[in-house]
């Protein structure tokens, strides 16, 4: 079982939806959750704070979803921390995209805490596998 | 049909949210009207669709996302070049708005919106499909081919990837929209129930029968929630503590001062103490009052639209531009505006300003230009809406009013350029003949004058014909707190609000002259009238009065002769609630404890207005007589 108090990062631009993942989190035992409206903004504060976790979402102003995570993976200090990328687009393209970008994972809106639930079951697997 | 049991929480703040969002798309929208091939422009409107209809998801709210899917289908495809922005598609995307508008009124009802109308889909279909054919096809092949490599790559977890979506991802080469609509239906079939369904929420008569009394509820009580920024509410927080602190502090001096302890250290103790509770509790009252301040942004941000479909309407060519957006304003005042700028507005693109062919034959640029601006100055709000169209002739407005039989021919001629545009406030003037469907909607701008005047705020008026109007609102920046100047009758003190207050002075009876019947006073060259108090309220003037206070208000400059004056106060004021005499805008107590009445010097005017300003020259103003 991962670590209750994992630092996740909830980066999305519509703060209901902030609060919905944060609430998701809180459900299944993630309290320690920070919030970021854009990329630019949560790249400050992955780089200030030590963040074990991003949930972010695709489209948002100033930095989208997609260069945040192409950022993380550029970036030494950043490039090991999961991404599970949150979005209403289910193009395949967008898939594509977000996989080719390193993206631990994908979710499409709206979707339900079991679902979150097993998306983060299967990336901290992998992360176990990693370590 | 739902209800939103368990999620009215998210609904409020969603609706709040999603508000905000689609007043700037409209925004938005009409900018891209002017530049319909800016990039930034689509893909921001293209970002508000798509964030409602993500948020819409987690509410269920099926019919919404559908709309929000489509217009955002149609945006993504104009952004990335696939489509271009005609007349007819641009009237689609504005019906579609509308429907997301009335479905978030249904929402805010607590009701699941029904389907938009059938005209609405059926248009963001058909230009889906038309301009679907060549260009907008996704390169499946290529796709599928990615996918095939993505997977053979060392690096993210495919499998899980894909599985995400759907099962179909990587069968075929769908069509994106079927693959869309596959995602778009799952959570009202298959899925679990959705966030927000505690698993206590069971379904069942009575629940629904309490959720129809909820929405009722919620609808009535909808907008007495307010945003404010935590950074206000910690400060509102902190202050109440030190006050505690305080309180603390004066409890232990009282028990001091009580047990007999009255040395210079106590009394000086007790005295700072005082002063610094003076002190918390103004910055508590402040910091209370900010909580209150929204941005007026927040208004003004749908009238862009409103000037655009009512300029579209009536065949002109209007732009509204808006400046000032930050401007702090109390939130009852700002939903109190709302009607009286919208009446403006209307005015302003309606009357105001002419049809392209007029300006250009004027030698003015055929677009109109309307300007709504807001900035404090002081303790005042200044509304600003300023047309440049072809102004306000004060001929013929005196005109009308006289025809109207508002005036008499007599009285008309005594009023000055300013006075005569002040008539457009009177009931039942309206300068155009045949009113329109656009501006005449039953109110006039009597109503609007009225709804300032509520708000403790003045109206004016500037015109130059051929160059256009403004008009000028000027308001008191809350209407909780009120500076006031405590002036004397006999024993008897009166408020009166000390932003009309310049200055005091001294009556030397000597000085008084008698012009024109009226008593006045020389100020510094300038000739002021000299209104005595006693005489506003029907009071028995015992003695001469002995000091002036100058005052002034949007239409005049006076002074205000009072007995004597008692200094100022911050008065909290209590609005007599059913019982209303003229000319008192409120009570407040003073520290001793008495009841003061708060005068409204502009309805206490108003009587002297009508004897001076508009029976013509002082035939029955009689001059003050003071001895």
């Amino acid at each position: 079982m991962p670590d209750p108090k994992m630092k996740f990062l909830v980066v999305d631009d519509f703060s209901t939806m902030r609060r919905i993942v944060r609430n998701l989190l809180k459900e299944l035992g993630f309290v320690n959750v920070d919030e970021a409206e854009d990329g630019a903004i949560a790249l400050q504060k992955l780089q200030a704070g030590d963040f074990d976790f991003v949930v972010s979402d695709w489209n948002m102003p100033n930095m989208d979803g997609l260069t945040l995570l192409q950022t993380i993976r550029a970036t030494p200090n950043l490039k090991h921390l999961p991404v599970l990328m949150i979005t209403a687009e289910a193009k395949k393209e967008n898939i594509i995209a977000a996989a080719q970008a390193g993206a631990s994972g994908y979710i499409v809106k709206p979707f339900t805490s079991a679902t979150l639930s097993e998306k983060l079951q299967k990336i901290f697997e992998k992360m176990d596998k990693g370590a | 049909m739902s209800d939103f049991a368990g999620m009215e929480d998210l609904l409020q703040d969603f609706l709040q949210e999603a508000h905000d969002l689609l007043s700037d798309v409209d925004n938005k929208l009409v900018d891209l009207e002017r530049m319909p091939e800016d990039k930034r422009l689509l893909n921001d409107i293209f970002r508000g669709f798509h964030t409602v209809k993500g948020g819409a998801g987690f509410l269920n709210a099926a019919e919404l996302v559908t709309l929000c899917h489509l217009t955002e289908n149609l945006f993504d495809r104009l952004r990335n070049g696939e489509m271009h922005l005609t007349p007819e598609l641009m009237d689609i995307i504005m019906a579609a708005t509308k429907g997301v508008r009335d479905m978030f009124g249904e929402l805010g009802q607590g009701v699941q919106p029904r389907p938009a109308p059938e005209d609405v889909l059926g248009g963001l279909r058909r230009a889906l499909e038309d301009d679907a054919a060549p260009a907008a096809a996704p390169p499946p092949v290529a796709a599928a081919e990615s996918v095939a490599a993505a997977a053979a790559q060392e690096g993210p977890d495919w499998q899980a990837l894909h599985g995400a979506v759907t099962g179909t991802m990587t069968a075929q080469p769908a069509a994106s929209t079927e693959v869309i609509a596959k995602v778009d239906t799952a959570p009202q079939s298959a899925s679990p129930p959705p966030y927000g369904r505690r698993g206590t929420d069971k379904p069942g008569a009575p629940e629904k029968a309490g959720a129809g009394r909820r929405v009722e509820e919620r609808a009535a009580t909808r907008e007495n929630t307010i945003r404010v920024d935590t950074s206000r509410l910690d400060q509102v927080l902190n202050l109440s503590g030190e006050i505690g602190l305080m309180k603390n502090r004066l409890t232990s001096l009282r028990a001091d001062i009580l047990a007999g302890k009255t040395d210079s250290e106590t009394l000086h103790a007790l005295d700072q103490a005082v002063s610094q509770l003076d002190l918390l509790v103004s910055d508590l009252q402040n910091s209370v009052m900010k909580t209150r301040m929204q941005p007026i942004g927040r208004l003004f941000q749908k009238y862009p639209r409103i000037a655009r479909d009512l300029a579209r309407q009536l065949g002109k060519d209007v732009e509204l531009v808006l400046s000032g957006e930050e401007t702090e304003v109390d939130k009852t005042m700002i939903e109190d505006l709302a009607d009286p700028l919208i009446h403006l507005i209307r005015n302003a693109v309606d009357h105001g300003v002419e049809d392209s062919e007029e300006r250009l034959a004027a030698g003015k640029p055929s677009k109109s230009v309307v300007r709504l601006e807001a900035r404090q100055e002081g303790d005042h709000i200044m509304l600003i809406i300023a047309d440049d169209g072809r102004g306000m002739s004060a001929e013929r407005i005196r005109a009308k009013a006289i025809e109207k039989g508002l005036i008499s021919e007599e009285e008309a001629n005594t009023l000055d350029e300013r006075q005569s545009l002040h008539l457009i406030f009177l009931p039942g003037f309206s300068t155009k003949t045949q009113v329109s469907d656009v501006s005449g909607r039953g109110v006039g701008m009597d109503v609007v004058k009225t709804n300032i005047q509520k708000l403790n705020g003045n109206i004016d008026i500037r015109s130059e014909p051929g160059k256009g109007s403004v008009f000028i609102i000027s308001l008191p920046l809350t209407l909780a707190i009120l500076p006031v100047l405590l002036v004397l009758l006999g024993d008897q003190p009166f408020a009166l609000p000390l932003s009309l207050v310049r200055e005091i002075l001294p009556i030397e009876h000597e000085k008084l002259q008698e012009v024109g019947g009226k008593a006045t006073l020389v100020v510094r060259g300038e000739i002021l009238p000299v209104v005595s108090l006693a005489k506003l309220l029907g009071w028995p003037q015992d003695q001469p009065p002995e000091y002036g206070v100058l005052m002034q208000t949007s239409e005049r400059s006076f002074i205000l002769a009072v007995d004597n004056f008692a200094g100022r106060d911050d008065a909290v004021i209590k609005s007599l609630e059913d019982f209303r005499p003229k000319g008192v805008a409120g009570v407040t107590t003073l520290s001793n404890g008495q009841i003061v009445l708060i005068l409204d010097m502009k309805e206490l005017l108003s009587d002297l207005g009508q004897q001076a300003g508009m029976d013509g020259r002082g035939s029955s103003m009689r001059a003050l007589e003071f001895s």
